[in-house]
């Protein structure tokens, strides 16, 4: 019930309330002495009494002031510039406080920033929350896609969703540019932007009619592509580009946006992406190409749409028996879109976060050591300044001001760290979600370091504060730090190394299990091949005997390239994202698959003649594709040993047949050795169909050369160029770049740890080193006695690491339970090592023991040069 | 122990120089009439209902009409009356006194008179949870 107004008051009028209290209290003490005149004593004597039972004027002042704001306003000032005076003073205490913290906050807020933009954050978009991914999905098939009748019918049937837009993703290749261009083209329905509630930056996007049959092709640019490409040009829309041997008209431009699945180049209307348009497309029922979202009506839930979308799916399997087989377990389901933006990422990231909170508790820790030494030096002033009648809660206030104040600057520094950080931080996060172009450092992100800095402020102010008040003494005498301080010191350093060796442990295990990743062998010889990609021109080469054609000019050009030994194409090449990652279903010629068994599925990849070769993947039995393995020819296939062993362990499988849906058959006639498509992926098994009998329009190239791979790049495209001068070579790097590539999101995950852990270490070290430097020049007298009663200098220095390692001792058991208990929870991130690693477990024991004795090191050798006559006379 | 040198006991412990030395001897001399915080609120909001009142005033009041079993101490009063104005219970003007002079004069606000009904009803309940818990040791 404080009236904050009158309160308030008192700031203003802090002159006159003085006056009026002085007024106030005169006239008291005069009514006190006119009373002792009334009972008979003389005035002087009067005012005597009067003054004894009234007391300290002062005093009582004092406390009436305490009822005032004002006092509270000042003495915050009073505190805050005491504590800048004394930090200015001691310059190298505060500013190793504020580096601690700057690193502790910085961490937080920095991973924070991320937490924040692609996990707490709803999707940018009007009605994002409500959106979900639809996914049709087969036993042990994630993902069939959907034919384009399988959205019509969602649409209709669905009551739970008010919108329902279709989307695929493919390359096309723009003319108009500079150079021809292959760009990563979203196809979407007209209302896809409107269902989600995107604005256009410039221009439109599009509207009922730009998908009609006969509608003009219009595009709508990314942000990222029109800044990247066209520099941010204003004048872009109305630009017309030739794509697909027509002209398209750009009538809008994208805000920055993330988008899903991936972030494509440019977005066209449903009808104008050819491939889409084909009969066989638009006929075809069950699986498809398309990805679909659905918008949930307001009031409905996920898990309704879910309940819904199993009966449709009943009832579609009732009506199509043939499009959506019931005993491969066709199935509807709908997860939120805002999930699947950070599918897999998620664990990563809260991890990231739990171990910067971490590094800030350590901070905190050190920190609170910090300020205990530093007001067990002040013992003296305190006790003076309570003598000059400071109050217990002052002096606590001061401490706490004092300690808040170094916090809000490291804070400050901290949120700069995180500043400089984001652009790095930015393009780590892009490998695992779209969402990363939201990061940002916005008012959240502020109110969390502002929170965060309070806290470690308050945390590490008031644990000297509670060592104090465990220590209350009248009077100061020189002599032993008294025992609760010192154990609370010891506890905090018992703290930070239990916490360090956590953290060690945690990137200890990722290094390790990086590690055993990159020196994965995936099957073949990754070195001196150059890889490139080529996106045929889907409108030129229309059908699959041209497209086998082109491929094989491709694959002769390429050839006639001087050193260059083999040359070979298949659909995607290993290392790539998502290369060997989805299964397919096949028959064995011969085989019924009985009832609740399962059918046999395998990854399908497209080989050309040479690719085997280029890549260095050995023959195992049977012959590799050759450049007769046309479509005039007999269907043939490779598959890999891990199905051979599988499906024919006892004879070789080669002339066997087998089949995608069981209408054509492809004879086996090779087998060739297992090879890791993803280095943390173990083979699978694989079929390979000739490039010759199923041209594919995208194709990925290993040129094996013994030449310098910078000096072939030219080369390799004038000969493409030679072919066909509009072909667009896309991503041209050495197959060892991929590898190294595919390695860099768990390589920048470890390094993000690493660097944690790496802080956490630096920190704790400096922590014990402190401390024991502390005792040591509290033990100066000690030292000296015994090195004068004969005590060797070598006895000196080995008790003085002995008492800093037993601390480190206590700390490492307490860790290595907390991190033996815990680390379980890292098994999925871990690659062939076991969160238990024992090497892992000996080789950190072993470095944090190393520093914590090198810590303890420099402060035992200057215990061990006491001089003890010095040493007894200072006594 | 004379009155005087309660007070004088008292006033040295505000006086923050010898605040170690005496404080114990002060929590031992303590004199039973000292008030709890809570119960010279209490007070000094029941002597205000009656008339408006200036800080000597006040004490008097409270010493006659309890026979002088309770004395307040100007230590305790003063705070206690800027706090209950801070809070907003009682406002204050300056006006004569009796004898001519300038005096501050206390009155109880409306949230001070609901204040002080809730005060008089704990205080009620106290006393009459003490007074049953005292007749049932006889």
């Amino acid at each position: 019930m404080v009236s904050p107004l009158i309160r308030l008051r008192t700031l203003f009028r802090r002159k006159r309330l003085e006056q009026e209290l002085d007024a106030e209290l005169q006239f008291h003490l005069d009514m006190q002495v006119a009373e002792y005149v009334r009972q008979g004593m003389s005035p002087e004597r009067a005012r005597v009494a009067a003054r004894q039972l009234f007391g300290g004027v002062e005093g009582i002042k004092d406390d009436v002031r305490d009822t005032w704001l004002t006092r509270l306003v000042e003495t915050g000032v009073q505190d805050a510039r005491y504590s800048l005076r004394g930090l200015r003073k001691h310059a190298g205490y505060t500013l190793a406080v504020i580096v601690t913290m700057a690193l502790g906050i910085g961490a937080n807020s920095a991973i924070f920033s991320v937490v924040n933009a692609v996990l707490l954050q709803p999707l940018p978009y009007t009605r994002g929350d409500d959106m979900v991914l639809l996914r049709q999905e087969r036993t042990g098939v994630e993902s069939v896609g959907f034919s384009l009748k399988d959205i019509d019918d969602l649409r209709t049937m669905s009551k739970t969703l008010d919108a329902v837009v279709e989307y695929h993703s493919m390359y096309f290749i723009l003319l108009g540019g500079a150079e021809p261009a292959r760009v990563t083209t979203g196809v979407v329905s007209w209302d896809y932007f409107d269902v989600l509630g995107v604005e256009p930056l410039l221009g439109r996007t599009f509207r009922a009619g730009d998908d009609a049959h006969d509608a003009k092709p219009v595009l709508v640019l990314s942000h990222e592509y029109w800044q990247r490409v066209f520099k941010g040009d204003p004048a872009i829309v109305g630009r017309v580009f030739d794509m697909n041997d027509r002209p398209h008209v750009v009538v809008g431009v994208l805000p920055e946006l993330p988008m899903f699945p991936k972030a494509n180049d440019v977005y066209m209307p449903r009808t104008a992406c050819p491939f889409r348009m084909l009969s066989q497309t638009l006929d075809r029922r069950g699986g498809g190409m398309a990805a679909a979202f659905g918008r949930r009506a307001p009031g409905t839930t996920v898990d309704a749409t879910t309940t819904e979308l199993d009966t449709i799916g009943q009832q579609l399997t009732a009506t199509y028996p043939r499009a959506y087989p019931v005993n491969r377990g066709h199935r509807l389901t709908a997860t939120p879109l805002r999930r699947e933006f950070t599918r897999g990422f998620e664990s990563t990231l809260l991890f990231l976060l739990g171990t910067a909170g971490f590094v800030l508790l350590i901070v905190c820790a050190s920190v609170a050591n910090l300020a205990i030494a530093r007001a067990l030096r002040r013992d003296r002033e305190f006790a003076l300044r309570a003598a000059l009648g400071a109050s217990r809660s002052r002096l606590l206030r001061q401490l706490v001001t004092e300690s808040v104040i170094l916090s809000f600057a490291g804070g400050a520094a901290g949120l700069l760290l995180a500043f400089v950080g984001r652009n790095v931080l930015v393009s780590y996060v892009e490998r695992f979600t779209t969402r990363a172009v939201e990061i940002r450092i916005d008012g959240t992100v502020l109110l969390f370091t502002l929170v965060v800095s309070l806290v470690t402020g308050l945390v590490a102010g008031m644990l000297p504060a509670i060592s104090r008040r465990l220590n209350r003494r009248p009077v100061t005498i020189p002599g032993p730090t008294p025992v609760a301080r010192r154990d609370i010191r010891r506890a905090l350093i018992v703290a930070q190394v239990a916490a360090s060796f956590m953290l060690l442990i945690g990137a200890g295990l990722m290094l390790r299990s990086l590690m055993k990743l990159a020196g994965v062998d995936p099957g073949f010889n990754a070195e001196s091949v150059l890889t490139l990609q080529i996106d045929m021109n889907f409108s030129k080469y229309r059908d699959a005997a041209e497209r086998a054609a082109y491929l094989d000019r491709i694959l002769t050009s390429l050839r006639e390239i001087p050193e260059v030994s083999e040359v070979g194409a298949s659909g995607t090449i290993p290392f790539l994202e998502g290369a060997g990652q989805a299964l397919s279903s096949f028959v064995v010629q011969g085989r019924q698959v009985e009832r609740g068994h399962d059918v046999p599925r395998a990854t399908v990849l497209f080989a050309s003649d040479g690719y085997f070769g280029a890549m260095g993947i050995p023959l195992v039995s049977g012959r590799f594709f050759t450049r007769h393995d046309t479509l005039d020819e007999p269907l043939v296939a490779i598959v890999n040993r891990s199905l051979a062993e599988r499906y024919w362990p006892d004879t070789d499988p080669v002339g066997q047949r087998i089949s995608g849906e069981g209408v054509e058959w492809h004879t086996i006639v090779g087998v060739v050795e297992n090879v890791r498509q993803q280095l943390s992926l173990d083979p699978r098994d694989e079929i390979y169909a000739p490039m010759g009998q199923m041209p594919y329009l995208t194709s990925n190239w290993a040129i094996r050369s013994t030449r310098d791979l910078s000096e072939l790049g030219p080369l390799v495209r004038a000969a493409v160029q030679r072919v066909e001068p509009d072909q667009p070579i896309y991503r041209m790097r050495p197959l060892t770049e991929l590898r190294s590539a595919s390695l860099a999101p768990p390589r920048l995950t470890a390094a993000l740890l690493g660097i944690f852990a790496l802080l956490a270490l630096v920190i704790t070290a400096t922590g014990i080193a402190g401390v024991i430097a502390f005792s040591v020049t509290q033990r100066t007298q000690e030292f000296g006695v015994r090195v004068a009663l004969g005590a060797n200098r070598r006895d000196v220095v080995s008790m003085v690491v002995a008492e800093g390692l037993r601390l480190t001792l206590t700390g490492l058991a307490i860790g290595a339970a907390a991190a033996l208990l815990l680390s379980g929870g890292l098994s999925t991130m871990l690659f062939r090592i076991e969160p238990t690693d024992t090497v892992t477990y000996v080789a950190v024991s072993s470095v944090l023991l190393l520093v914590a004795s090198a810590a303890c090191l420099l402060p035992a050798l200057r215990a061990a040069s006491v001089n003890p006559i010095d040493a007894l006379r200072a006594a | 122990m004379s009155t005087v040198n309660r007070s004088l006991l008292l006033t040295i412990d505000k006086t923050p120089t010898q605040n170690y030395i005496f404080r114990k001897e002060v929590a031992l001399a303590r004199p039973k009439q000292d008030l709890l915080q809570g119960t010279l609120d209490l007070l000094i909001l029941q002597t205000l209902a009656l008339e408006p009142m200036h800080g000597w005033g006040i004490s008097q009041r409270i010493q006659q009409i309890s026979r002088d079993v309770l004395r307040v101490n100007q230590g305790s009063l003063y705070p206690a009356l800027h706090r209950l104005e801070q809070q907003g219970w009682i406002d204050s003007e300056w006006d004569a006194s009796e004898n001519n002079r300038q005096a501050k004069y206390y009155r109880l606000t409306r949230t001070g008179r609901k204040q002080l009904l809730e005060e008089r009803e704990n205080w009620a309940r106290m006393a009459d949870a003490v007074t049953r818990i005292l007749q049932t040791q006889e």
